[in-house]
């Protein structure tokens, strides 16, 4: 990485956090989005946290306070809290965030009492082992970026090469263990690259703010696609994207940079989750409200078809009454009525002019139709399986089905009639 | 009435423990198990506006900032969970780091040249509650005691005039809303006293502590019965031998109060991970032999 860390146009130590950070970004993006899907979201918490009794471990063996040391501690005990996880787990009775919080509460506990205990037996010597863990960013030198790439290469292929094995034991544990694949081993091997990743970001964003680099890339990826092949690429671009663009912004502003590489990430989840295309929040709310209108137009259409039937060309109010529509829908109908050309007034009446008759009576066959189809689609054999579009049911069934029922519907029409009299 | 240093500090750890272990049973059954961690982390940004507001450290003014960020945490996190796009535990993972974040920054940017230490604002030391009184009449109450025997009552009283709505709701959601239970609804209480029963006690007995009694006694029960009254008297005992064990344990090994008694708490879920009688790991270990030896001979 040491070409990219030169060609950016930037400071030397800039550049490094930069690169650092992308790198860091896409390695917890691919391992976030397995353990998202997998129901384990928090696991990067459990992990950062059963990392302390590591630390403290580690610093009783040692007696000393060499960051490599502690790290290898804190690595040791992180993996210790995966494996009691996914044990806690295999009781089928614990589901994951139970098992992430049990694991997560009682290491922290015994963490902070391993401190406390050297503290009172040792003196001093231990001061800041806890912040160590839960400090600010230090700042990140040209190895650990190398440290960062390989573990990067190192979750891309994995996944390359188990890729089958574990796409299916995400998707249906059962299935692949009785398929005979290694679900256990499987399991292991990820937990402990993510174990792998967190400490990694332990020391480069925090602990904490690591929680949120392992999960924002699998939502924001989750949202843009369906198919697993191109949510882990999405989403370790996604991790990338992130990570440079909040190291980039943080040194422009002189502040630290996991808090900001954590609020861009957040933010740009917010904004997938309400503007990702089918899905997102504002989508569905255009989606509802064009479907609120359609249905109301439609309504007041047939209703001033049907009141015309009855008598003379009612006033909106009238109209309202007869049919106990809201005023203002009938209203807010009659004007998009008006707008399509489809209407008349006379005064202070409404009316519907040919073309308007026309539309309406085509509503009204469509009305019947979907009736019929409810009715008596069952009986038809079409030639797929899919669901039609209440909207437009000739289109999706063609013309043929269209025809037979209406037969059916006629002959039904018929018999009833005739039972009647 | 006065009581021993020893006896206010245990009745504090067990009144803190009553009160989350009757909604940790709740959070557990609803996997929401992580919610107090969340919250624990996103008072951050409450505590560092209120100390840059008043200038004060005082717990009054720190525990209703706290419990406003909670507040926001909470909601927030229900209202992600409530788009369906997005799984509760992912929902939890993004709010809280984000709100935590916004803390770490103001304190870099406002508060780096002041002492803001979270050991000695909201991340309370049970080691000290017998220290702190209030005056009630002419009685000398510890107000940790005081305070968590009131949000234990509240929460008690919560649960116990909810207790057919939370259940519906827990085991039933699209059930509860058949008969017009609504569950946003009844999930907003329940997480506004989780709120606030977890910053009072982050004040009586630290952060670390009232994460560990909100999961692991509700965990442990869980293990041990199948129903739901059970399950809060068997938690909310766990966690009375959580604070008198707890408190024995750190005198004899001279270490930190609170970490003790998460620490016999956490024992207590081994215990019951292996020996529980039915969903016990030796049981299920036990019960697998059988079948396969039923099997064999058959």
């Amino acid at each position: 990485m040491g070409w990219l860390i030169d060609l950016l146009p930037l400071s030397h130590a800039a550049a490094v956090v930069a690169v650092g950070s992308m790198v860091l970004g896409a390695a917890a993006g691919l391992l976030g989005a397995l353990a998202v899907l997998q129901g384990r979201s928090l696991v990067g918490d459990a992990v950062s946290h059963s990392a302390l009794p590591g630390v403290a471990v580690a610093f009783l063996v040692t007696g000393a306070k060499d960051p490599a040391t502690l790290l290898v501690g804190a690595a040791i005990a992180g993996v210790i809290g995966a494996i009691a996880m996914v044990g806690i787990e295999r009781t089928q009775r614990m589901r994951p965030d139970v098992a992430i919080g049990v694991v997560l509460s009682s290491f922290f506990s015994l963490g902070v009492v391993l401190l406390t205990h050297i503290a009172s037996t040792g003196g001093a010597e231990q001061a800041g082992l806890d912040s160590y863990l839960f400090g600010q960013a230090a700042g990140m030198v040209e190895g650990d970026v190398e440290l960062m790439t390989w573990l990067a290469v190192g979750a891309a292929l994995g996944l390359a090469l188990g890729y089958r094995a574990l796409k299916t034991s995400i998707f249906d544990r059962e299935f692949a263990g009785s398929l005979g694949l290694p679900v256990r081993l499987l399991d292991i091997a990820v937990t402990a690259l993510l174990v792998v990743a967190v400490v990694i970001g332990l020391q480069t964003v925090g602990a904490i703010l690591m929680v949120a680099m392992l999960i924002v890339p699998a939502v924001v990826a989750r949202q843009l696609t369906d198919r697993l092949s191109r949510l882990l690429p999405l989403a370790a671009a996604t991790g990338a994207a992130v990570g440079v663009v909040g190291a980039l912004l943080s040194i422009e502003r002189a502040v630290p940079t996991g808090p900001v590489i954590v609020l861009v990430g957040v933010a740009a989840a917010l904004v997938v989750l309400m503007l990702a295309p089918g899905r997102g929040i504002v989508w569905r709310a255009i989606r509802l409200a064009r479907a609120r209108r359609r249905e109301r137009i439609g309504g007041v259409l047939i209703d001033l078809e049907t009141a015309m039937h009855h008598g003379p060309p009612p006033t909106p109010e009238e109209l309202a009454l007869a049919t106990a529509r809201p005023a203002r829908d009938v209203r807010r109908g009659l004007r998009a009525l008006e707008r399509a050309g489809l209407l008349a007034r006379d005064g202070g009446r409404v009316m519907l002019n040919a073309r308007g008759a026309a539309h309406a009576h085509q509503a009204l066959e469509g009305r019947r139709l979907w009736s019929a189809w409810l009715e008596h689609g069952w009986r038809l054999r079409l030639p797929d399986a899919r669901e039609p579009d209440p909207r437009d049911l000739r289109a999706s069934i063609g013309d043929e089905a269209v025809a037979e029922l209406a037969a059916m519907a006629a002959m039904a029409a018929m018999a009833r009639d005739d039972g009647g009299a | 009435m006065t009581f021993s240093d020893d006896t206010i500090i245990i009745m504090t750890g067990g009144l803190v423990a009553t009160g989350c272990a009757l909604l940790g049973v709740f959070l557990v059954l609803r996997r929401q198990a992580l919610l107090g961690d969340a919250v624990s982390h996103a008072v951050l940004p409450g505590i560092v506006v209120v100390f840059l507001l008043t200038g004060s450290r005082a717990p009054l003014p720190v525990i209703i900032g706290a419990a406003a960020f909670a507040l926001l945490c909470v909601l927030a996190i229900d209202a992600i969970r409530g788009t369906g796009l997005v799984k509760s535990d992912a929902a939890i993972g993004l709010v809280f780091p984000a709100l935590f974040a916004l803390g770490v920054l103001g304190i870099d940017r406002y508060a780096a040249d002041i002492h803001l230490d979270l050991d000695s604002t909201i991340y309370g030391e049970i080691a000290f509650a017998p220290f702190r009184t209030v005056e009630i009449g002419d009685a000398l109450v510890a107000r940790s005691v005081l305070i968590a025997g009131i949000v234990a009552l509240v929460d008690l009283v919560l649960v116990a005039a909810l207790w057919r709505r939370l259940k519906v709701t827990t085991f039933d959601p699209t059930f509860a809303r058949t008969i017009g239970a609504s569950p946003d609804w009844t999930s907003r209480v329940l997480l506004l006293a989780v709120s606030v029963t977890a910053v009072t006690a982050f004040d009586a007995v630290g952060a670390i502590l009232v994460v560990t009694l909100l999961i692991v006694p509700a965990a442990a029960a869980y293990l041990l019965t199948d129903r739901l009254i059970g399950m809060i008297v068997i938690a909310v005992g766990i966690g009375w031998v959580a604070a008198i064990g707890g408190h024995a344990a750190a005198i004899e090994a001279d270490a930190s109060i609170a970490g003790s008694m998460g620490l016999v708490a956490a024992v207590c879920f081994a215990v019951a991970l292996l020996l529980a009688p039915r969903h016990g790991l030796v049981a299920r270990r036990l019960a697998l032999t059988r079948r396969r030896r039923a099997a064999a001979r058959a």
